[in-house]
């Protein structure tokens, strides 16, 4: 009995290894394809390229698991090897963790491009200053002092310069650059509205009878489905709130914690009855990737879609590319007479070069050329004349739709913005006619600048650092059960219990050194 | 002559010492492969669990990654400050509650159900059932957790799971259950695919121990007029009795890491989410966040340690319960 068993057990195993082998054999066979379908393509390229010499290659890690472009591929890509004699080979991680890990075990790559772990990098045991080597290697490379100010550690040392950042004077300078996708907007369905008799979407109120009538209408129907990373922002603006949950706001030179502001109570009232009364899947909040909303919205399956000011014109071409016939409106940018958008922003992410980069000289100078005027356009824009011609008004006249995400991407168009500036990004969103343009004009109106805020930064490792992570962690957890309350005081009593949580865990400690430091840095942008 | 005679039982204590020493090689010679075979594995242990040990060191100390290895014994003292500070964390009761109360729920639950399994396997009379059912039972175990976790989305779902959908269609329920997200189903989720997953695998050692008892015995049994329970309860169970033993205390050792299943930690981070938080936190995703995501390693070990710690106590003590009231232990 027992080798008769023997036997059979060794079949199975045998059968599930055949099979194991099987798939990974064809899968392997799947990447060797793709291998051979992209290698072949830069290759002649870069052979007829004048700079006959072998480009040097370096590792590149993006901190961003969301990163619509995973390869250095595309004509923007090629044109900036040309150029720079650089290429990257690129790595976007699996998630938020991977990149402390690598910290973590020292295995840095050459390039890190991140925005989460920004102060952490900024350190001279892993990185190189910026400073140390433009001195070294490119002296002629000349970042602005606003910048090297924002940047600059406690140790006098800058490791990187984030893009996506312009001054208000930069930006009052320049009428065509709007501001980048990264501001919330909310997209309905034009067809129901239509059918719903277009009642008019101009207060908040007005939105909430619309979802209403939409509820009782089309029963079936999900209301508002929100993309992960975009649930909040478009709420906090309209509810008055000057900043996201873990930021900082400014009333009469004294800074206090977002949490506090007495409009936040509002903002997640409003949120919570969007759940009580069905218009959200509380789901919606465990959401682990963000391409279910984007499903909900572009398969008929939603009514709203809240996520980036593109959303609309994004969802439009998706569905218009698989064949549907209803067409997304974005929503006013200002649907109360408490909008606010508080731009506290110093950029986005920035590139370090580690310590473990093979050729710090050939990177800072790759830097350098993403900085020129030219490297920036070709980064943002594309080729010039292959998808761009200069507009002598002061602005590219493009030649494809920049809310086509699957041109953009598949072109590289904008990703490989490793250094950039707010102005030039914000010169893409210029299209006249489309309604990210408008949704983005209307929102200038409400815009105030606060840099100084942004500068409220912890330190690595410091106990400012170790207190706002436990605080933001802890309203990470809390603020769902206020989303989620089953009534309004339930709503109340959970968010009183959130801010009587944050103040045991040292809040006011934690305000008191932002004054200190507001105080301190503020003179940098007078 | 009091020297003399001292001498000689040096001499011969030293002869005789040298007679072990001779005899002990002999036979350590008649056994070398066995002993290499314990040598992989000492070594194995030497490499991966003794020497990463002295990491334990910073759970006391203010390490910063940035120091590297170095760091480790370089950076400065601070006592029992991280302790405190866990204990002392608001979440400290509930992270420690979940992993207890979903520590305990998986032994209670993943312990008996191989064991039930194999007893009812070796009554199985129809052998290509038997095997079938038992291939059917164990393969789960080769999926790893991340696919469990993927394919339970698409049966629990509110929105496009299976389960539901059967459910409202048969009309046994008029709202879709949340059973992904509301904290109340996190621990039925997990004990339940936990037991799916390796309750067949458990059963393959305990079906082994069953193969072990002596036929005639049953035989015997059988002509002595026992009835098929009677059969389990005084020869099956009874022949059991050590494997049970050991693995229940190899269980109880393990217990704050999901118990002979495990995977507690696989489960709290991969059903977790930011709505059933409250149930499904437990110290070592804790751990995991805390020292991985914010990078406060010291903190981390800390808390790690303050498990470890625990689940030294629980083996020992297991040990000794076993000892004293069943006579079989480990150790």
């Amino acid at each position: 009995m027992n080798r008769f068993g023997k036997k059979k057990l060794l079949l199975a195993t045998l059968a599930v290894v055949l099979v194991l082998a099987l798939l990974s054999a064809c899968s392997k066979n799947d990447a060797g394809n793709q291998g051979a379908s992209g290698e072949p393509s830069p290759n002649p390229s870069s052979e007829s390229a004048p700079s006959a010499k072998a480009p040097i290659e370096l590792s590149l890690f993006i901190d961003a698991p969301w990163y619509p472009v995973k390869e250095w591929k595309g004509p923007v890509a090629e044109k900036i090897t040309e150029k720079t004699g650089v290429k990257l080979k690129v790595t976007v991680a699996t998630d938020d963790k991977q990149l402390p890990l690598m910290i973590a075990s020292g295995d840095l790559p050459d390039l890190v491009f991140t925005y989460a772990q920004v102060d952490r990098l900024s350190d001279s045991k892993l990185s190189y200053p910026w400073n140390e080597l433009i001195a070294k290697y490119a002296p002629d490379f000349k970042i602005d002092d606003t910048r090297i100010a924002i940047h600059t550690m406690d140790d006098g040392n800058f490791y990187t310069v984030r893009n996506s950042f312009a001054t208000q004077e930069e930006m009052a300078k320049s009428k065509y650059s709007l501001g980048s996708d990264g501001n919330p907007g909310i997209a309905v369905r034009e067809d129901i509205l239509k059918e719903l008799g277009n009642p008019p979407i101009q207060t908040l109120d007005d939105f909430l009878k619309v979802l209403g009538m939409v509820k009782a209408k089309y029963p079936d129907m999900i209301p508002l489905t929100m993309d992960k990373e975009w649930i909040e922002q478009y709420f906090l603006q309209q509810s008055g709130v000057e900043g996201l949950l873990d930021g900082w706001y400014e009333r009469d030179g004294k800074v206090d914690y977002v949490l506090r502001q007495p409009e936040t109570l509002d903002y997640f009232k409003f949120m919570n009855s969007l759940y009580r009364n069905g218009f959200i899947l509380a789901e919606n909040f465990a959401y682990t990737n963000d391409q279910i909303d984007d499903q909900y919205a572009t398969s008929g399956k939603a009514f709203a879609h809240s996520h980036t000011v593109s959303v609309a014109d994004s969802d439009n071409i998706k569905v218009k590319n698989s064949g549907g016939s209803y067409t997304f409106k974005l929503l006013p940018s200002a649907l109360s007479d408490k909008t606010i958008s508080v731009s506290s922003g110093l950029g986005f992410a920035g590139t370090f070069i580690t310590k473990n980069n093979k050729n710090p000289e050939a990177s800072i100078k790759f830097i350098q050329y993403l900085a020129s005027d030219e490297g920036k356009k070709l980064t943002m824009f594309g080729v010039e004349g292959e998808h761009w011609t200069w507009n002598e008004e002061g602005y590219p006249n493009l030649k494809y739709d920049p809310n086509d995400a699957d041109f953009v991407n598949g072109n590289g168009i904008k990703w490989w913005y490793l250094y950039n500036d707010g102005v030039t990004e914000g010169m893409l969103s210029y299209v006249p006619g489309t309604q990210k343009t408008q949704a983005l004009m209307d929102r200038k109106a409400f815009t105030v600048y606060k840099p100084a805020l942004g500068l409220i930064q912890t330190q690595p490792d410091s106990p400012e650092k170790t207190l706002k992570t436990k605080i933001d962690e802890m309203v990470k957890n809390e603020k769902v059960k206020i989303y989620l309350a089953k009534s309004e005081e339930e709503a109340v009593a959970n968010y009183e219990n959130m801010v009587k949580n944050a103040e045991k865990l040292g809040l006011q400690k934690l305000v008191d050194w932002a004054n200190e430091t507001y105080q301190k840095k503020k003179d940098l942008f007078k | 002559m009091a020297g003399n005679s001292a001498t000689a039982s040096v001499k011969a204590n030293a002869r005789s010492t040298n007679g072990r020493q001779a005899l002990f090689w002999k036979r350590f010679k008649k056994q070398k492969l066995l002993h290499l075979f314990v040598g992989l594995g000492i070594v194995f242990l030497l490499i991966f669990s003794y020497s990463p040990m002295f990491g334990i060191l910073m759970a006391f100390k203010d390490y910063s990654i940035s120091s590297g290895i170095k760091g480790i014994f370089t950076s400065e003292w601070v006592g029992l400050a991280h302790f405190e500070e866990f204990v002392n964390d608001y979440q400290f009761g509930t992270i420690v509650r979940n992993t207890l109360v979903l520590s305990l729920l998986k032994v209670l639950f993943t312990f008996p159900a191989p064991i039930l399994l194999a007893i009812l396997l070796n009554e199985a009379k129809n052998l290509r059932f038997k095997r079938f059912v038992q291939t059917v039972s164990y393969l789960p175990h080769f999926i790893s957790w991340v696919v469990v976790v993927g394919i339970s989305f698409s049966f629990f779902s509110a929105d496009i799971g299976v389960v539901n959908k059967a459910l409202m269609g048969l009309g046994v329920i008029d709202k879709p259950l949340a059973i992904l997200t509301n904290p109340n189903y996190f621990w039925g989720l997990s004990v339940g695919s936990a037991v799916w997953k390796e309750m067949g695998w458990w059963t393959i050692i305990f079906l082994a121990a069953i193969a072990g008892i002596n036929p005639s015995l049953y035989e015997a049994a059988q002509m002595d007029g026992a009835g098929r329970l009677a059969r389990i309860r005084h020869i099956t169970f009874p022949g059991m009795k050590g494997t049970i033993v050991v693995v229940l205390i190899l269980t109880v050792g393990s217990i704050l890491g999901g118990g002979l299943v495990g995977s507690n930690f696989e489960q709290a981070f991969l059903f977790g989410n930011s709505i059933n938080n409250p149930t499904s936190e437990i110290v070592q995703t804790y751990a995991f966040k805390v020292g991985l995501k914010d990078g406060r390693f010291s903190y981390a070990a800390s808390i790690d340690l303050i498990q470890s710690v625990i689940s030294v106590i629980l083996i020992f003590s297991s040990n000794a319960i076993a000892k004293r009231t069943s006579g079989s232990s480990l150790f």
